[in-house]
């Protein structure tokens, strides 16, 4: 009935999960406790028996429950392990030894665990060591190596690979160094078991308080030593004898007392029975705490732990969910945001009146034009004193002006100053091509091709050339190949049909020559497209009302990159400015496609052709200017919405043409006063 | 039979007078080079006229090659190019040596004695309008911006008065008489018209130019200070005449002789002692009409002159020209006193404001310039007409705003400062060749390639 300590290894998580949901904590001793029941094969009225002290009233659900799973993977894993079994469990065996070298030199990984004190059985005295005491001494350091062993494997992926080496050295190691090794252990756990024997005499009382203190690795010693005083054989002793044969099943020992009442086993060791300390629930309440507390620092690595399938180059991202809590506006957001509104239309109604008022005096063309005019005054401030090139002829200030001093720099020198070439050098006179009519055009390829053929047959008639092969037809082979014709008509126009091949392929061949690649072609159509600028730049700045349609936005967007052209398109309100830069054809493309050929009034889309029917209907563009200048002053086409008409003159100034909106700004200004 | 003969030539030649270019170059090319020309294409070779080797050493080329390209050259360039002498070719490279430096030669001593005389004039003048500006500065804000605030309403609604057929030819210039009654109008047909203002009832027609006439300008004392019977007006016009007129006949009182090109603009220096004119033989002149005699030859654009005005106080004048740039001259000194750099095309017109330091300029490139003498820049750029700007002119007397025509059509009035566009004065069906503003301030005369002018008027 007894279970493989593999298996018992696997039941450990579901084991755990169980004794939280009935405690409410994960608590590692009743886990340990369990399981060691679950191996040593107990049934269930015994295995509630045991865990009583730990689990109170609900142990024996607790162990219904734990059967029932037992149950289940036993039936799921059947016997898939048996094989392993025996590999695997040579393989600990050796291990055992190494490992315990091992430990000394690596102290990286007594991190995992407590400092190495190896609990022994309690022992009242340091000196009285039985046999029985040795070996049980050497389980419970067996035990912790398998312990560490598996928790390193489990903890730290790359540690498996180190140590596998070295497992393979230690099968190969002579038994006699084994058993030295053994002695060397065995020693020390002895040293180790009479420190622990002190502290378990002072804890052995409180079994609760135990298994609060450190980890679960001790913990789990501490109760399983427990266990074994009552005379529970622990699974290793299994290992360590019995390999391979099935475990046996120890019958419970006697209930032994000595002469001063303590419970002993047959060897005359006491044997320390737990049993249910009366202690107060405050108590119990805050070890508990304590000890879940502990646990959930230690959870996830237990998790992980329990799983040999577990992968940790396999980053596991748990399913969070968000938390979601309620949100509440602040109080008064809502009426700060209808104040404004209201402060908001007020003004507009004020605007409007004042606006009414303004048009009837009809000064508000003027006053808005003087509102949009740069505020400083270009540093007027100052008159000077005198104008600069005036102090320049009159050095010294002179007051009077009867100019009877000689004035300084009047000569009757004429200056010749450096000539600067023009920006644009136009010098070049304007030829005018030759066209050709066609008639012309004709007349002009069939001389030159006569002329051709003129030379050829003099070359021909002085014999530099061979003279060209008679070109033959269907229709005229009977004139050109008379007799042979006749002879043999066949093979004479199967000659025939060849040339004519040839000709109509030496043709197609000279046509598909001359023909550009896609690349070329390609090419061809850039150049046409992008012209020369060395004589400055073609600008051309639009203003439309609305520019909201993203049709009309993409059509101008599109229409300028295709062209080539430059420039920018700035969003405000209702004066939307169109800045392009390019040659001249292009320019010439574009403002048709602004002025005519865009419909600017049409409705945006079946959708919205509600909201703003009045703005619409006034919507159009207009040509604000159109000139050249020295170098474009944009990049690509770009988009840039500016809610403020400060940001967008900023927007122009950035690239020294803020006149082009000012200029847009007060022709929308003065256009809406006129309606 | 003879005019048989001659008929198919004819025909022949009408045919063929787009190949026959063509033609001769081929035949050119074929025949090759005749023994005499090969001592000048070796010269032409020497003298770097014919780059036969462009750059690179051709030493081991094929004679055959060489001689086929040197055929081809010769086709293309023909055999004139040869004929250009080393002489030539190094006077060019003189002049251009010139003309990268500043140099000064010394001018006729009358030069001096008007400079002195000029100074004295134009001294007290600026010490005046400085002193009339301060005043105007002691004007609090609040009265000035109400009488601004009149000013662009009155201008807001100035509209066509009337509109007269000048000419049968395009009408190139007008201008108002210093007493704002007169408006003489200048024509292409070289007809120069005086008109009553503003009835537009014609006084007389001023014959004597033969061709295009450019500009003509009333002497700035006309009509309030001298006799009818001085010299009253100055005329232009394209064959480099330049006329004196008076008031009382319809023949010219005066020729200028002296001009080899075209000269396009004439202006009065505010004395009115002496008269500047642009020439498109890439200078202005001054002359001083006391001495009858050119006091000035002064060059410094590379291309021609077109447009000339004087300060108000009489001691500078600008120049804007073909090249792009406009140039202030100190006229007491001589010297190039500021290069106004940043139009893109021809400057058409160039204005000084009344208050003396800001300097307008109308381009090719569309835009219209204001430049601030004081701090010697370029203040703003009005992107002001869709076509050439012609003229510019700010308001005489106060200068609170601006006047620009263009090839557009329109004319169209700007505040200043601020620049803002206050009417668009349409209505010509032609390219507005030349505007005015009348002292007075009430009227305003476009002239234009559609043969007419109009008056402007606020209502």
């Amino acid at each position: 009935m007894s279970l493989p300590k593999r298996e018992v290894d696997e039941l450990r998580p579901w084991v755990e999960r169980t004794v939280k949901k009935v405690l409410g904590f994960s608590e590692p001793t009743v886990v340990t406790a369990a399981l060691h029941c679950v191996g040593k094969g107990l049934d269930k009225r015994k295995t509630t028996d045991q865990l009583r002290p730990f689990l109170d009233d609900s142990a024996s659900s607790f162990v219904e429950r734990l059967f029932e799973a037992l149950e289940e993977s036993r039936n799921s894993r059947g016997n898939r392990a048996a094989g392993e079994k025996n590999r695997k469990r040579e393989l600990k065996g050796g291990d055992s030894v190494e490992s315990v070298v091992k430990k000394k030199r690596v102290p990286r990984f007594e991190e995992v665990e407590e400092p190495p004190v190896l609990p022994g059985p309690p022992t009242e005295s340091p000196g009285m060591l039985t046999k029985m005491q040795i070996k049980q001494m050497m389980e419970a350091a067996t035990r912790q190596i398998e312990e560490r062993k598996k928790q390193l494997s489990f903890t730290d992926s790359s540690a498996p690979h180190p140590i596998l080496p070295t497992v393979g050295a230690t099968q190969s190691i002579a038994p006699s160094q084994a058993a030295n090794f053994m002695n060397d252990a065995i020693e020390k756990a002895r040293k180790a078991a009479e420190l622990q024997a002190k502290i378990q005499s002072t804890l052995a009382m409180k079994p609760g308080i135990l298994g609060a203190l450190g980890n679960t690795g001790p913990h789990n010693l501490v109760a399983l030593a427990n266990l074994h005083a009552m005379g529970i054989a622990p699974p290793f002793l299994i290992f360590a004898y019995s390999k391979v044969e099935p475990r046996e099943v120890t019958k419970p020992t006697p209930l032994i007392l000595d002469e001063l009442g303590r419970t002993v086993d047959a060897s005359g060791k006491e044997v320390e029975l737990t049993h249910r300390m009366p202690t107060l629930k405050a108590n119990i309440r805050a070890v508990k705490r304590e000890q879940f507390r502990q646990q959930l620092k230690e959870k996830p690595s237990d998790d992980l732990e329990s799983t040999s399938y577990f992968d940790s180059r396999v980053a596991i991202n748990s399913a969070q969910r968000a938390k979601r809590g309620f949100r509440f506006h602040e109080q008064g957001r809502f009426e700060k945001i209808a104040q404004r509104i209201r402060t908001k239309a007020q003004l507009e109604k004020l605007q409007m009146e004042i606006a009414q008022a303004a048009k009837k005096t009809g000064i508000q063309a003027s006053t808005k034009l003087a509102l949009i005019a740069p505020k400083k005054e270009l540093g007027e401030g100052e008159i000077p004193h005198i104008e600069w090139w005036d102090s320049y002829i009159l050095p010294s200030h002179i007051e009077l002006l009867e100019l009877l001093v000689e004035m300084h720099g009047v000569t009757n020198l004429v200056e010749h100053p450096i000539q600067m070439a023009p920006p644009v050098d136009t010098d070049k006179p304007v030829t005018l091509g030759v066209y050709l009519t066609k008639k012309e055009q004709k007349k002009l390829r069939r001389q030159t091709r006569r002329e051709a053929q003129k030379e050829l047959q003099e070359k021909v008639r002085l014999g530099l050339m061979p003279p060209p092969e008679p070109k033959v037809r269907i229709s005229n082979l009977m004139r050109v190949l008379g007799t042979e014709a006749v002879q043999d008509p066949t093979k004479v126009e199967a000659h025939v049909r060849a040339q004519m091949a040839k000709r109509q392929k030496a043709h197609e061949e000279a046509n598909a020559a001359r023909k550009l690649t896609a690349e070329q072609r390609k090419e061809k159509k850039v150049k046409k497209l992008k012209e020369d600028l060395s004589h400055g730049v073609h600008i051309a700045v639009y203003r439309i009302r609305n520019l909201h349609n993203p049709a009309k936005k993409f059509k101008v967007e599109a229409n300028a990159n295709q062209l080539y052209l430059t420039g920018t398109v700035v969003l405000h309100k209702d004066v939307n400015i169109v800045v392009v830069e390019g040659g001249p054809k292009a320019q010439k493309k574009f403002k048709r496609l602004m002025l005519n050929r865009i419909k600017w009034d049409e409705p945006n889309s079946k959708r919205d052709d509600s909201d703003d029917e009045g703005s619409r209907k006034y919507n159009k563009c207009t040509l604000v200017w159109e000139g050249t200048a020295k170098e474009r002053s944009y990049g690509e086409v770009k988009f840039k919405q500016c809610p403020t008409e400060s940001m967008a003159r900023e927007h122009f100034k950035k690239h020294g043409t803020e006149h082009y909106w000012d200029l847009a700004l007060s022709q929308s200004v003065l256009e809406t006063t006129d309606d | 039979m003879s005019d048989e003969d001659e008929v198919p030539v004819v025909k022949k030649a009408r045919i063929f007078y787009g190949s026959l270019e063509e033609k001769e170059k081929l035949r050119l090319s074929r025949e090759g080079i005749s023994s005499t020309a090969k001592d000048a294409v070796k010269a032409g070779i020497e003298a770097g006229h014919i780059n036969i080797s462009s750059g690179e050493s051709m030493e081991m080329e094929e004679r055959v090659k060489r001689r086929e390209r040197l055929r081809n050259i010769l086709s293309v360039v023909g055999p004139d190019a040869l004929k250009k002498s080393k002489k030539e070719d190094e006077k060019a490279k003189r002049t251009q040596d010139e003309y990268q430096q500043t140099w000064y030669h010394e001018g006729p001593s009358s030069l001096k004695e008007a400079r002195i005389w000029l100074a004295k004039y134009s001294l007290p003048r600026a010490v005046e309008r400085l002193d009339a500006a301060r005043a105007q500065k002691e004007i609090p804000e609040s009265t000035r911006t109400v009488k601004q605030q009149e000013l662009h309403k009155t201008l807001r609604n100035v509209n066509n008065f009337c509109s007269q057929i000048g000419d049968d030819r395009p009408i190139s210039h007008c201008q108002f008489s210093p007493n704002s009654e007169l408006l003489v109008t200048a024509s292409w047909s070289g007809l120069c018209k005086l008109w009553k203002v503003p009835g537009c009832t014609l006084i007389r027609t001023l014959r004597g130019h033969n061709t295009n006439v450019g500009a003509i300008s009333f002497h700035p004392q006309a009509t309030l200070t001298l006799e009818e019977s001085d010299v009253n007006m100055a005329s232009c016009a394209a064959d480099g005449s330049v006329k004196l007129w008076s008031l009382d006949s319809d023949e010219p009182v005066a020729d200028i002789e002296g001009h080899s090109m075209r000269v396009a603009r004439v202006a009065w220096h505010p004395s009115g002692r002496f008269l500047g004119t642009t020439c498109y033989d890439n200078s202005w002149r001054l002359w001083d009409l006391e001495a009858q005699e050119e006091i000035l030859h002064q060059e410094g654009h590379s291309k021609g002159v077109h447009d000339l005005h004087f300060h108000p106080d009489g001691s500078l004048a600008g120049t804007g020209g073909l090249d792009a740039f406009a140039r202030v001259w100190d006229l007491r000194t001589g010297r190039c006193i500021m290069f106004l750099e940043g139009h893109h095309q021809e400057i058409y017109s160039i204005n000084f404001s009344p208050n003396g330091f800001h300097v307008a300029t109308g381009s090719g490139d569309n835009t219209c310039r204001v430049w601030d003498l004081r701090h010697r820049r370029c203040m703003y750029t009005i992107p002001a007409h869709e076509n050439l700007v012609s003229s510019v002119k700010f308001q005489p007397n106060d200068g609170h705003f601006l006047l620009t025509g263009a090839y557009d059509n329109t004319a169209k009035v700007w505040t200043h400062p601020g620049w803002s566009p206050l009417k668009t004065l349409a209505g010509h069906e032609g390219k507005v060749m030349g505007l005015d503003l009348s002292p007075n301030g009430q009227l305003i005369a476009t002239c234009s390639y559609d043969r007419t002018f109009k008056l402007w008027m606020a209502e």
